[in-house]
């Protein structure tokens, strides 16, 4: 049966635990399965399934005589719908063309683009002056080609028509002259009293004009004071970790979630893979251990994941750091729990001096940050696998730059003109800091925003703020290289940067973004050629600051050597040899004692994977994304384990109350496997109220829990089933591939011994016999490798695509009757018992089938081979009977059950790539790879009459890829890298048994557990 | 038998008969009416300035690449800017009533509104680039532009046009010195056109998929 048919998701099955033990028990081989329903499943299961399949019937609701009625009726209006001539339409030719530009050519841009403050190096497609596309940039460290998913998210993000588009006084529409006439009005004021009262709170930033700005004002106001607010608190860092994963052979996580670091994760992404290719013979496989209460991505990749509470982690944390600071490798450790985990780590990591690394988690406290750096030091890492050095992010000379110094002042009355660049107080604040109650002290307030949100509708006067695409700024990337934002477009509704408010309320020129980061890097790049060089290449070549103190507000850069060992490093180290004995130092022994022997439940607070503190809210691409491991979307839950929620007898989407500090907040419940048993994790970015029509009103708050003094954990927490239902979409089991054997996974010493064991169950060899005949060969044969190894699930491929390709955002209704319409989906499989199961992900585009099943059945011949092996959908011709999609075995096409497609919103025409068509209502869609820049490819080679060369064309997914996990090329040329790719034993084709012959092929994913902990679990 | 119906009847039956075939002809008409092109084939297009290619080809000998600079490059073969016009006409004709919106967008900077002649629908990507690279002349499609005083469609655009051509390229290839000449005519365009299909290396299988021209 289609999963095309209409399924809810909302499963009403009791999930029974002693039906999934008893199933575990007596199973043989792998099995992996991908919800606790289908774990259990139970009967109820099976009859839930079969009952949902008619759902598209219940969606309209007709007799067979009103069917008949309305079927008679749309034939003989069917006509009438097409009764019009082709539209009249225009040429409208410039007057003055942009130097440099060709009709119709796309060009690219260098630019950065920051998260939390920390540049992302990307290019940007300009068609006719509309940025379309984000890309990485190869030459920006933070990048090295790949993106996340946010980068990819932020065209959909400039074009936004719910961006604020005009100033705002209270609630009437002014000009920037007003704005700026405000401004200078109470500069006049400060002037005279040396900017006593004067405040502006801006979001993390490494800007240098931004700094030097800062530096001015400071100069000019000596009373006048500024402050840092960022929810992920990536400010509040004060050490900045440059982690080399491509040099470790052991990886500690101690609760760290690298893999999706705001600050470099896609940086990580590529090291922490290129260690890990088993067929590598210079350099054997990593290992990583994750410690952590809550799954991750970081935590889906290791080969040993310990669920364990954030507040049981210092204790963990001081047990391996004696056994290491020890060198203790003799095993025999004291009967506390995770005894053997912490032998197993900790010989491990001393088995790999200088080439292994512990990683502290950022929500962790300083103590255990301290005790990853005296390991680290112990183990002779620093300088080998890991550097420390101080954060970028500026922060001020003198006082305290905090948010909560500044609502203290507010609440004294002490402020007189707050001027927000960039920030949402009045949404992210933890609800401890009153910041409403204090922005009614304050008699001038100001606020630039991208949105004008929550805080934009409180303060005094509110200004668009120019995108990042839509402005000059510059920025350093986590290793501290600098580069230059250019604008791709001149600002959409008139905005103005953070830098160019701050000139106005400096005053004097220059007052324009491109003038100001000019005259900022006078010194570095100081003629015109440097200039255009570091626009050109997208990075300063000038030696980054890295190795250095923190970048002071005076723009200063002191060069100071590298420094190995931190003053804080040392003197943790200090206590541990004091400590040598007892597994715990003393500092925390008596704190983290009691929260491991107490029965206390903790909450734990998380960026949302795909929307991050909010400031994504609004990003359809991203709400719609499904969230990794959970496979969510639109909505954020309350996790629970599932001995917890057995505790508390709730199933999926059911309601809980959470209470903590005297507040309580409602969410539904999603039962996570791997989840650590008394932790309860919710995530940010919901529960908006001035977001925008896309995330106005969905999901629920969690800033209404958190503290200003303990920002990542509530330990008072008690959780209430209310008995509520919610409404979820969630893609868990769309496209289900059911009974069948999708996945292949080994381990490192499985792999030596066979290499081939992926295909070693294979009922039939790489060409299964078929009653098809094959199609000729043609110049060029093209296919994909995916590398599941490679693959750590972050969905960047997904969003790209999206991107690429004019997918259109479906909304929640339409995700819960399984009408998604991504072309390249990733599926996540569990592996285990779920208290801890292995977790893998598996993306899925077209397959693009030699013996393509959806072919034959296609009345209208609407899917069709090429010469080239492509199965095409040719969207001209489809009449919507979707048989393709029934035939189809991987469950990669996708109907268009509505008009999803917005064909009247301008912005969104505006956003849209040019070389794709938008489709209609009525038509089924799928992946291409990319026909669009094979095309190009094809014409740009034919018209040389030479070759397409290998690597000339690179599809989005693939060029998206933080870790390179998808290669395409020419499979006919056995030289190219998607040949090489697929010459490698790991290599398998998805329902091989099938005999579609599909020329997207994976290479199986390969652990590198420990023997010594082998009947662990994971 | 009696008869069922009474004798009057026949007439108002050879009336509906006849009702139903008017309609249905009308119906036709209509149909065809309201699917037909905005501008007829072969129907000059009124334009905000009216441009003649007949004057700037024919009688001054213009070449098309220096307006249409981006044809051999790109998708689309380019309508010039405003400023490409004024490389004459800031010191030709300037007073004339004609050149008026011209001169007017230039100096304003609002630019022209011209009215598109050749309209494919938005699914079909047709490249100029390719096809001038592979032999296909400028004529072929847009006729002899030289002698139109306003611009019309030459073609139909149907996609069984585009087909003819693309199984049958060997009737249409030319040399690519002759490529911007709208008055060429080979001897044998048989012969020439496959012996040109072997030297441009144009792979006839790719011409007719789907994919070559539908995304």
């Amino acid at each position: 049966m289609s999963s095309m048919t209409s399924r809810e998701n909302t499963a009403p099955v009791r999930v029974d635990p002693a039906s999934i033990r008893a199933r575990l028990a007596g199973q043989h081989g792998r099995r992996f399965w991908r919800s606790l329903e289908e774990l259990a499943d139970s009967e109820a299961f099976h009859a839930w399934l079969k009952s949902q399949h008619p759902r598209l019937a219940a969606a309209v609701p007709l007799d067979r005589r009103g069917f008949l009625k309305l079927l008679g009726a749309s034939l003989a209006l069917a006509g009438l719908s097409a009764c019009s001539h082709p539209p009249e339409t225009e040429i409208v030719p410039y007057v003055h063309k942009p130097i440099g530009q060709i009709d119709g050519l796309p060009r690219y841009f260098a630019t950065v683009l920051t998260r939390h403050g920390y540049a992302h190096g990307v290019l940007v497609r300009d068609d006719m002056g509309r940025p379309t596309k984000v890309e990485g940039n190869p030459q920006h460290p933070a990048s090295l080609g790949g993106t996340d998913i946010f980068a990819q998210a932020a065209i959909l993000q400039l074009w936004d028509p719910d961006r604020s588009q005009s100033v705002m006084h209270g609630n009437t529409v002014a000009s920037w002259d007003d704005f700026a006439g405000v401004l200078a009005d109470r500069a006049m004021h400060f002037d005279a009293n040396g900017g006593a009262g004067m405040r502006v709170l801006i979001g993390p930033t490494t800007s240098p004009t931004l700094i030097a700005q800062l530096a001015a004002l400071e100069k000019r106001y000596p009373h006048a004071r500024w402050h840092v607010h960022d929810p992920g608190d990536v400010a509040g860092r004060n050490e900045l970790a440059r982690h080399h994963f491509d040099r470790a052979k052991v990886i500690v996580s101690l609760d760290a979630d690298f893999l999706s670091d705001p600050v470099a994760g896609v940086r990580h992404a590529r090291d922490f893979i290129a260690a890990r290719n088993p067929e590598d013979a210079r350099q054997s496989m990593s290992r990583l251990y994750v410690v952590e209460p809550t799954p991750s991505v970081t935590g889906s990749m290791a080969d040993h994941r310990l669920p364990l509470a954030s507040t049981a982690i210092p204790a963990f944390a001081g047990r391996l750091a004696a056994r290491v600071a020890a060198g203790d490798t003799s095993g025999a450790g004291s009967a506390h729990a995770h005894a053997r985990w912490v032998n197993a780590v900790a010989k491990d990591l001393l088995a790999h001096h200088g080439a292994s690394l512990v990683v502290a988690g950022h929500t962790q406290p300083e103590s255990v940050h301290a005790l990853a750096r005296s390991m680290n030091a112990a183990l002779g890492s620093i300088g080998e696998t890991v550097e420390y050095t101080a954060s970028l992010i500026a922060t001020p000379n003198s006082g305290d730059g905090s948010l909560a110094a500044l609502v203290e002042d507010m609440h004294a009355g002490k402020v007189d003109t707050l001027l927000m660049l960039g920030v949402n107080p009045v949404y992210d604040a933890p609800f401890d800091v009153d910041m409403i109650a204090a922005l009614r002290r304050v008699p001038h307030t100001l606020h630039l925003g991208l949105y004008r949100d929550e805080t934009g509708m409180l303060a005094g006067w509110h200004a668009p703020q120019a995108h990042e695409l839509e402005a000059w700024g510059d920025a350093r990337a986590f290793d501290g290289t600098a580069s230059i934002a250019q604008p791709l477009i001149a600002p959409l509704y008139g905005g103005h940067s953070a830098i160019e408010v701050m000139a106005m309320l400096l005053g004097g020129a220059p007052a324009e973004g491109h003038a100001l980061v000019r005259q900022a890097w006078r010194k570095q790049l100081d003629d015109d050629k440097a200039w255009n060089e570091a626009l050109q290449s997208g990075v300063i070549s000038i030696p980054p600051p890295l190795r250095g103190d923190p970048i002071r507000a005076d723009g200063g850069e002191a060069a100071l050597p590298l420094r190995h060992e931190s003053e804080r490093a040392r003197s943790a180290m200090r206590g541990m040899a004091f400590a040598a004995n007892p597994d715990i130092p003393p500092r925390l022994r008596r704190d983290s004692l009691r929260s491991e022997g107490g029965e206390n439940l903790e909450l734990l607070f998380r960026p949302d994977a795909t929307i991050d503190y909010g400031a994504w809210s609004n990003n359809g691409w991203l709400q719609e994304l499904p969230k990794p491991l959970t496979q969510l979307t639109w909505d954020n839950v309350v996790l629970v384990s599932p001995a917890l929620a057995k505790k508390l007898g709730v199933q999926n989407f059911e309601g809980v109350e959470l209470r903590s500090h005297g507040h309580s907040l409602r969410g539904p419940v999603w039962i996570m496997p791997g989840q650590a048993e008394r932790s309860v994790t919710v995530h940010f970015g919901y529960g908006r109220k001035h977001a925008g029509r896309v995330a106005d009103g969905q999901g629920f708050d969690a800033y209404a829990l958190r503290t200003a003094v303990s920002p990542w954990l509530a330990t008072d927490l008690e959780i209430v089933a209310t008995g509520e239902r919610y409404e979820i979409a969630q893609t868990q089991h769309h496209f289900a591939m059911d009974g069948r054997d999708p996945l292949r996974v080994g381990t490192l010493d499985e792999f030596m011994a066979d290499p081939k064991f992926a295909t070693a169950h294979d009922r039939y060899g790489p060409n299964p016999p078929s009653l098809y005949p094959d199609y000729p060969p043609a110049d060029y044969a093209w296919g994909m490798s995916i590398d599941l190894n490679a693959c750590i699930g972050c969905k960047a491929c997904t969003i790209a695509c999206q991107s690429e390709n004019n997918i259109p955002v479906v909304g929640k209704a339409q995700v819960r009757r399984g009408r998604e319409l991504h072309w390249i989906r990733v599926d996540r499989y569990y592996e285990g018992a779920a208290e801890n199961p292995d977790s893998y992900n598996q993306p899925v585009p077209c397959m693009m089938c030699e013996h393509a099943p959806c072919e034959v059945v296609c009345p209208v011949d609407a899917t069709v081979h090429n010469t080239e092996g492509l199965n095409v959908q040719v969207y001209n011709r489809c009449v919507g009977t979707r048989f393709c999609s029934n035939n189809c075995p991987y469950k990669v096409r996708r109907f268009n059950f509505m008009q999803y497609a917005d064909k009247h919103t301008p912005q969104y025409k505006a956003m849209r790539n040019p070389e794709v068509t938008v489709r209609r209502r009525g038509v089924m869609e799928k992946c291409t790879y990319c026909i669009q820049r094979i095309e190009t490819a094809h014409i740009e080679a034919d018209k040389r009459d030479r070759r397409i060369r290998d690597g000339e064309i690179v599809t989005a997914c693939q060029a998206a890829c933080p870790t390179q996990a998808i290669r395409f090329g020419d499979i006919s040329d056995k030289q190219s890298n998607v040949s090489q790719a697929k010459a490698s034993p790991r290599n398998y084709a998805m329902l091989n048994e099938l005999g579609t012959r599909p020329r997207t092929t994976y290479l199986a994913r390969i652990r590198n557990p420990n023997p010594a902990l082998k009947d662990e679990g994971s | 038998m009696a008869q069922i119906f009474p004798k009057r009847f026949a007439l108002w039956f050879q009336l509906f008969l006849i009702a139903v075939a008017v309609g249905f002809v009308s119906w036709a008409f209509l149909w065809r009416w309201a699917m037909a092109d905005p501008v007829g084939i072969r129907e000059p297009v009124e334009q905000p300035v009216p441009f003649s290619h007949k004057h700037h080809v024919g009688d001054d000998g213009i070449d098309c690449r220096y307006c249409h600079t981006s044809v051999g490059q790109s998708a689309y073969a380019g309508i010039p800017p405003l400023s490409t016009c004024m490389t004459c006409h800031s010191q030709l004709y300037t007073h004339q009533k004609v050149l008026a919106p011209l001169l007017t967008a230039f100096d304003s900077g609002v630019p022209l509104h011209w009215k598109r002649v050749y309209k494919l629908p938005d699914f079909v990507y047709f490249n100029h680039g390719i096809h001038i690279a592979k032999g296909v002349g400028c004529a072929s499609c847009h006729g002899a532009v030289d002698q139109m005083p306003l611009m019309s469609r030459q073609q139909h655009l149907t996609m069984q046009w585009c087909l003819a051509c693309h199984r049958d390229p060997e009737k249409h290839l030319r040399p690519r010195a002759e490529i911007f000449n709208l008055h060429w005519h080979p001897k044998n365009q048989l012969a020439l056109g496959t012996r040109l299909m072997r030297k441009y290396q144009i792979d006839k299988r790719r011409l007719t998929d789907c994919s070559t021209c539908h995304r």
